[in-house]
């Protein structure tokens, strides 16, 4: 049964990340300046990271879904998850009245403590997983011993 | 005993954790070299500051990638510089599209230029008036932008190639 609770979260998880990483792949250009608007990645590392992020989002997404290295996947995702709780609060400190830059370079949401709840509840899915006794069906279990 | 192999349990967790983590990043590090390389899209691994500063609409592409470019065939070249009567000289095969003939100049390329297609806007070294036409460009659909940096002076300075046009060729 917890197995099972598991296997869901992984894949709620893992359809997140993937999808938010299909327009920032498509778009980089776009992206990258959806990050410069939160005025935190200096300029030496704002296309790396444009370049970068989506493509570690649709990895743990795949991972998680398929169920290969999913610890490691919830536990990037966690942590990606507390690094865009942090931008977003820190906009919010700063009124910048931009768009989140979540899962749409063109437009999209604007941040808002709405933005915080749902990344609590994401937050809070990707430690379940990582932390699980049975990480749930997967295609792991075919390459232990 | 049950809360030690708990805690053991835990901390296994975490090693294991730790460690698929490490080689998700490294994965996905090959992933986006590769793809970095394979692309082409003209996103330079370098941010340049000053697009940003100014909220320029899209990146600015420096001459010598630029030049890399146009030798590939992949990205339309765009004036957008006013232009008077007589001969003028611009990079071959450009398209002219200018802010106060802009949706005429759409126009007459409508069968010729796609959404889809990307392209490398220029002008005479001016970045606000490029950026303009780059925004009622991306108002239109098009989304695959770059700014030549240094407008036309700097791409003649280094060589680029350059192509003469009498005052009324389109």
């Amino acid at each position: 049964m917890m197995g099972l609770v598991i296997l869901l979260l992984r894949l709620v998880v893992g359809g997140v990340f993937i999808y938010a990483s299909l327009d920032k792949l498509a778009h980089p250009q776009a992206f990258a300046v959806a990050i410069s608007h939160y005025h935190i990645v200096p300029y030496p590392l704002l296309h790396l990271s444009a370049h970068l992020l989506p493509v570690v989002e649709l990895v743990i997404g795949a991972a998680l879904i398929l169920g290969l290295a999913q610890r490691g996947a919830a536990l990037i995702a966690g942590t990606l998850t507390v690094v865009f709780m942090a931008a977003i609060t820190s906009a919010l400190i700063r009124n910048l009245d931009i768009s989140c830059g979540c899962f749409n370079t063109d437009g999209g949401h604007a941040v808002g403590l709405d933005l915080l709840w749902r990344d609590g509840i994401l937050l809070l899915m990707c430690l379940a997983v990582m932390l699980a006794r049975d990480p749930g069906f997967g295609l792991q279990r075919f390459f232990r011993k | 005993m049950d809360s030690g192999r708990g805690g053991a349990t835990v901390n296994n967790s975490w090693s294991i954790s730790f460690r698929e983590a490490g080689w998700l990043l490294l994965v996905s590090l090959a992933a986006t070299a590769i793809s970095w390389s394979l692309r082409g899209d003209g996103l330079a691994l370098r941010a340049d500051p000053i697009a940003y500063e100014l909220e320029l609409p899209a990146p600015l592409v420096d001459i010598k990638t630029a030049q890399v470019l146009y030798e590939e065939g992949e990205y339309l070249f765009v004036d957008t510089r006013v232009r008077g009567a007589g001969d003028f000289d611009t990079i071959p095969g450009a398209f002219f599209i200018r802010d106060l003939s802009f949706d005429d100049d759409l126009l007459e390329y409508f069968d010729f230029m796609t959404t889809q297609d990307s392209f490398i806007l220029f002008g005479d070294g001016d970045l606000f008036s490029v950026a303009n036409i780059a925004t009622r460009m991306q108002d239109r659909g098009y989304q695959n932008l770059l700014i030549l940096k240094g407008g036309l002076a700097a791409w003649q300075e280094s060589g680029g190639e350059i192509s003469r046009r009498s005052g009324g060729e389109s």
